[in-house]
């Protein structure tokens, strides 16, 4: 019970490329939620969400490399 | 002007009554507003999900880091949305805070050892509340839908019938 608290109790040290890498559980599980909510078959459900899922993950890439050339396009 | 019988004027009522039962369950423990509707499946997806997102953020910032209302109100605010999940975190947050400095209150404000993953921690919670929120309004749609006779998971959109 204790080793459980202490799971919980102290935050874990992120470095390098894990703090983008932990973008990708948080895009699925709102696309499981979402399309959840959405698909009136739930058989539908794991292709969309996958779909959904690859959409959000390119777009927010898509939106981060166009912010980056902005970044050095201005310094 | 037209009369109606007893038992379908309880029937209505009991129909009434299911849109803020589900709401408020939806709110307590997410997806048990579905399951009480009968949507066992979709509500079992949602109950894993937000409550597998909320406690990974907790798990990833730490709860000191993660529920704390003084520190981070709105993001507070959004974690509140997942109900019992939320109330359990911050209650086990104050259990292991220590007791603040009588002589000098300021010393209670708790500095994160690792920021980043706290920042994860709270987007991760924030997220699974703004999810919740998300089935709770889905819950509250089905209850409205089903109490007009509806038997779909989906209701339909306005002027498609």
């Amino acid at each position: 019970m204790s080793l459980l608290l202490g799971l919980f109790t102290t935050g874990i040290a992120l470095t390098g490329p894990v703090r983008l890498a932990l973008m990708l559980p948080l895009c699925l599980a709102i696309a499981v939620v979402y399309k959840t909510t959405r698909c009136e078959d739930l058989r539908q459900v794991p292709m969309a969400a996958l779909g959904l899922w690859i959409t959000i993950v390119i777009g927010m890439c898509a939106v981060g490399l166009g912010l980056w050339l902005l970044f050095m396009l201005m310094i | 002007m037209t009369e109606r019988s007893p038992s379908l004027a309880a029937a209505n009522e009991a129909a009434l009554m299911r849109a803020p039962i589900a709401g408020f369950l939806a709110w307590l423990v997410p997806g048990l507003g579905h399951i009480f509707l009968g949507y066992r499946a979709r509500g079992l997806i949602f109950l894993v999900t937000i409550t597998a997102t909320f406690w990974t953020g907790v798990a990833i910032g730490g709860v000191r880091g993660t529920v704390d209302p003084r520190e981070r109100s709105l993001w507070f605010v959004a974690q509140l949305c997942t109900g019992a999940n939320t109330l359990a975190a911050y209650g086990f947050n104050r259990a292991i805070t220590p007791a603040p400095d009588p002589v000098d209150p300021s010393q209670a404000r708790f500095v994160p050892p690792h920021w980043m993953a706290a920042e994860v921690g709270v987007h991760y919670t924030g997220v699974a509340g703004l999810l919740n929120m998300l089935v709770i309004l889905n819950a509250l749609t089905l209850a409205e839908f089903r109490s007009r006779g509806g038997s779909s998971a989906r209701p339909p959109p306005k002027g498609a019938q």
